[in-house]
């Protein structure tokens, strides 16, 4: 539950920004912000909003599982476990005793590109949680005892996501069959053996290398005083030096797809399912947009097309899904289907490719272009409802668009999208030779010399 | 010490020059004082037909949630029948006297909102979630759904069909067909017992009959609440209920009386029940036991004590995952209904811990009673439920949801605004005394699905009245757990 990597296996969907619309009649709150940077490097963004007596703390790294070291999978993520053990001012899980203790809460996610720290407190505990974050990029001073416990949690947590559930491993397979070059191959949970590889020693490095203020952005959303706050920070973050050393990137750029990429798999599953993967447009790109907006009309709702084609119509899948995975350096957009009893993958998987046909011979009409802007605005309306979700949108739009003002421009980005863009990324993105198809079938059906 | 503390913060505020001259100290700044928050008042209501409509102001976010429920679910379901609430309910927005369900997806959806429906235990529900721009015309479906469903033999067919591969589903995954087990073991053949969703058999039975027969008995305005809540205020949402709702008939039949508490098999021995699953990835590990009922007047003294062993640092979750890294998280619930309730802790480990996983479990649950938390402990705790119960309403959905639930359970509305003070009340004593007499560990069962072989010689050393039973033997239609010819060994 806490210290969860969030859709861990999809990667950086949750952080994805999701763009928003302006809809005719409805007022899309603006997030009123305020940006600046100490001259550690550190970002500060904070939003004043008294409709509760509670504030959102958030520290955003600029580091994720592609930073994995080498023959360490999943040590992105272990480390951020780790970030909940002792420092040279706390003891293990004294984070909970400052938030949970109090009425709050804390948690932390790990993707590809970032991970991410945040708590949600009585506004009377922000300098206390301030503190906290200060301390904890400071440096870490945890025991093996400690490490090794946290590592046995991590692996549970890659059993119950992975092996547990059905098609757990379907997921997994999907991203890591997915990239040739690219660490993105390497899913965030990692591996069994390489999280037993990892040591302490590795901890201290992974730290000094990426935890520096230079790497990091502080986002605040709720019920404080800005002056008051603002010394707070400057009391406890200042004296963190920024290391001379430059930060390491990853540099490794994946190349196209050649030719389909076919994946057969046996797992525990009684339903057959079948996935595709295609490498889109990086989070950067301006292709982003259009593809947000034909995911939505894949799959968003039951009136999608995926749902109403294979779910309601043919009634060939029990489920769909689709997600437009745009990561830092490349973009992954993930479909999937899992069977309805009796039904073949070869079934499903034409009928999914037609679905994608239409959409590259025919442009969608005006109405169903505006119902996925319309559906897209509202998700964004109700993800922002809470401090903690507004701290959210403002952290990616600084960390991995760049720019914190996208948190309310992209908007108008979205808005922008033509029934034209969305047949062009279609046609540009949805070619047979960047297309990778996974069967996942039931060990049950596996014949002889599969 | 503090008085200096926070001298030197109030120096901050003055200015940057004490900026680069202090270094972060030792210890963490203490707090400043608490500010108090106050919760939207519901404003209730009764139309002539008798439907009660409770609207809520909250006015942060444009948005609007509302909640049509019915005040029966899955505890109606015959018990060969199991499923029956859930598909009724889940077939209002396949279809009415003039939508069919492609036009319903499609209305609801280019509006932009979400348009749920479903049973649970003790309610059926539809509820819709929009921007307040577009209420009028979500209300307007949201009406159409609930009034005039003509549940088409063929939308009965589609849907079967996705329960079917849904229960298939469940019964692949440990968590959720250790759940399903637990309800029958704790309540046998009674109400609660059986799959809300239904199991393949049930749900092979049921008929469009039946269907019809459900909505026409239990979806009438005099057995129902609207909730609306968010950017609203009362007036507005009492003239969209009266216009959208007002004409809806009340029958002249009575309304069928709310079932009768089933008696749950009093303070026996708990079981040991194995379900074998080799391909698991991991055990699933389940205590559960009959709890409590929403009336109950140990109701806080219940959920206190559930958040000392429940919640992140809750005492099952330290001992299994931050002590020993035995699972992802473990915790537990105490779901308070009409009727009694089951309490469950729970949590997933590797199979070749599924028996110290079970012990502590049963471990901590006796705890409760013989080192009941001090101050020291029960503090936070209550501190925990009370944030997260803030925290629940900064949403419409969670406000709607909190108020929807007193609603059903015949509680005072004016409870969001007393429920702090009532969790504030509870000492150590009450937990000591809650946990004795309503969580006693000997009657507690445990329910463990995973591959056997890597657990049960430990189990059986401890426990030798392990009952196993292959997956493949396993039927959740009856309180015996096993499918007739598997019986007989």
């Amino acid at each position: 539950m806490v210290r969860l990597s969030l859709r861990l296996i999809l990667g950086a969907c949750l952080l994805m920004t999701t763009p928003l619309v302006a809809s005719t009649q409805t007022r899309m709150p603006q997030l009123k912000f305020t940006d600046r940077t100490l001259a550690n490097g550190l970002r500060v963004l904070t939003v004043e909003d008294h409709s509760s007596p509670t504030v959102a703390i958030q520290v955003w790294y600029h580091v994720g599982s592609k930073d994995d070291p080498n023959q360490r999978s999943g040590f992105a993520h272990l480390f951020e476990h780790i970030m909940f053990k002792s420092t040279k001012n706390m003891k293990s899980e004294m984070m909970d005793r400052l938030t949970e203790d109090v009425g709050g809460f804390n948690n932390a996610f790990t993707n590809d590109d970032v991970t991410v720290y945040f708590e949600v407190v009585p506004s009377n505990y922000l300098e206390t949680l301030i503190w906290a974050e200060a301390d904890r990029l400071s440096g870490l001073n945890v025991d093996d005892a400690n490490f090794k416990s946290e590592r046995d949690v991590v692996k549970e947590e890659y059993r119950q996501s992975i092996l547990a559930p059905p098609y757990g491993r379907a997921f997994y397979l999907l991203q890591s069959k997915s990239f040739q070059e690219h660490p993105y191959k390497r899913p965030t949970i990692g591996s069994i053996e390489d999280l037993d590889a990892a040591s302490l020693k590795d901890v201290q490095e992974f730290h000094s290398t990426y935890y520096r203020p230079d790497n990091a952005t502080l986002v605040v959303v709720g019920d404080f005083d800005p002056k008051q706050l603002d010394g707070w920070i400057d009391k406890y973050f200042t004296p963190i030096a920024k290391p001379s050393r430059p930060l390491p990137r990853v540099t490794v750029k994946e190349p196209p797809r050649k030719s389909e990429i076919r994946v057969t798999e046996f797992g525990h599953n009684d339903l057959p399912a079948v996935g595709f993967t295609f490498l889109t447009a990086k989070l950067s790109d301006p292709d982003a947009d259009a593809l947000q907006v034909a995911n939505a009309i894949l799959t968003a709702g039951e009136s999608s097309r995926l749902y109403h084609s294979l779910v309601y119509t043919q009634q060939i899948a029990a489920e769909v899904l689709s997600d437009e995975n745009a990561l830092e350096d490349a973009g992954l957009f993930i479909m999937g289907a899992i069977l309805s009893e009796g039904k073949k993958v070869e079934d499903a998987e034409k009928s999914m490719l037609a679905e994608i046909k239409k959409l590259q011979d025919a442009p969608v009409s005006a109405a169903e272009l505006e119902k996925a802007k319309n559906q897209l605005v509202t998700d964004q309306l109700r993800e922002r409802e809470t401090g903690n979700g507004k701290a959210m949108a403002l952290g990616q739009a600084a960390v991995l668009l760049g720019d914190p003002a996208r948190v309310n421009t992209d908007l108008a980005r979205l808005q922008a999208v033509t029934a034209a863009d969305i047949q062009r990324v279609m046609k540009k993105y949805f070619t047979d030779s960047n297309r990778l198809v996974l069967y996942y079938l039931p060990q049950t059906t596996k014949k002889e010399g599969q | 010490m503090i008085r200096n503390i926070l001298f030197s913060a109030a120096l901050c505020v003055l200015g940057a020059l004490c900026v680069y001259s202090q270094t972060p100290q030792a210890t963490p700044p203490p707090p400043a004082a608490p500010r108090s928050s106050k919760f939207p008042t519901p404003v209730d209501q009764t139309l002539p037909n008798g439907l009660r409509v409770i609207v809520i102001e909250r006015t942060e976010s444009p948005l609007i949630s509302a909640q049509l429920l019915i005040k029966n679910g899955g505890e109606v379901d015959a018990p060969e029948l199991a499923g029956l609430a859930d598909m009724t309910a889940n077939l209002l927005t396949k279809g009415t006297q003039t939508r069919d369900a492609t036009k319903i997806a499609q209305e609801i959806e280019s509006l932009g909102g979400s348009l749920d429906s479903g049973a649970r235990w003790d309610s059926s529900f539809a509820s819709v979630n929009v921007m307040s721009s577009k209420i009028q015309p979500a209300m307007e479906i949201l009406a159409d759904v609930v009034r005039h469903p003509t549940f088409k033999s063929e939308e009965v067919e589609r849907l079967r069909q996705q329960y079917l591969d849904n229960f298939t589903l469940a019964v692949g995954d440990p968590g959720s067909l250790a759940r399903m087990v637990a309800a029958r073991v704790v309540f046998g053949d009674s109400p609660y017992g059986h799959p809300v969703s239904g199991t393949s058999e049930s749900l092979t039975r049921i008929t469009g009959a039946d269907i019809t027969k459900m909505h026409s008995r239990y979806y009438r305005p005099d057995n129902a609440i609207l909730v609306i809540g968010g950017d609203i205020n009362a007036k507005d949402g009492l003239a969209l209920a009266t216009k959208y709702f007002g004409d809806w008939q009340k029958p002249a039949t009575p309304l069928p009386a709310i079932s009768a508490a089933t008696e749950n098999a009093t303070a026996k021995t708990g079981r040991i029940v194995v379900i074998d699953k080799p391909d698991a990835g991991q055990a699933a590990v389940y205590l559960a036991r009959t709890g409590i009922n929403r009336q109950d007047p140990d109701f806080f003294r219940g959920i206190v004590s559930n958040s000392v062993l429940s919640g992140y640092s809750g005492r099952l979750n330290q001992e299994i995952r931050i002590k020993r890294g035995l699972s992802y998280g473990a915790g537990s619930t105490l779901d308070a209904r009409r009727d009694v309730g089951p309490f469950v802790a729970s949590a997933q480990t590797k199979n070749e811990s599924g028996a110290q996983v079970a012990d502590l479990l049963l471990g901590e649950i006796g705890r409760l009673s013989s080192a009941p938390p001090a101050d020291v402990e029960l503090t936070p705790r209550k501190a925990v439920l009370v944030g997260s119960f803030s925290r629940n309403l900064e949403t419409v959905n969670g406000l709607v949801g909190q108020v929807g639930s007193l609603a059903l359970y015949g509680l005072g509305l004016d409870e969001i605004n007393r429920y702090i003070n009532n969790v504030q009340a509870i000492g150590t004593a009450d937990i000591q005394k809650f946990a004795g007499a309503r969580l006693d560990a000997k009657t507690s069962n445990i329910i463990i699905v995973g591959n056997a072989k890597a657990f049960l010689p430990e189990l059986q050393k401890k426990y030798p009245n392990v009952e196993v039973i292959s997956v493949n033997d396993l039927d959740l239609n009856s309180a015996l757990l096993k499918k007739k010819q598997a019986t007989g060994e």
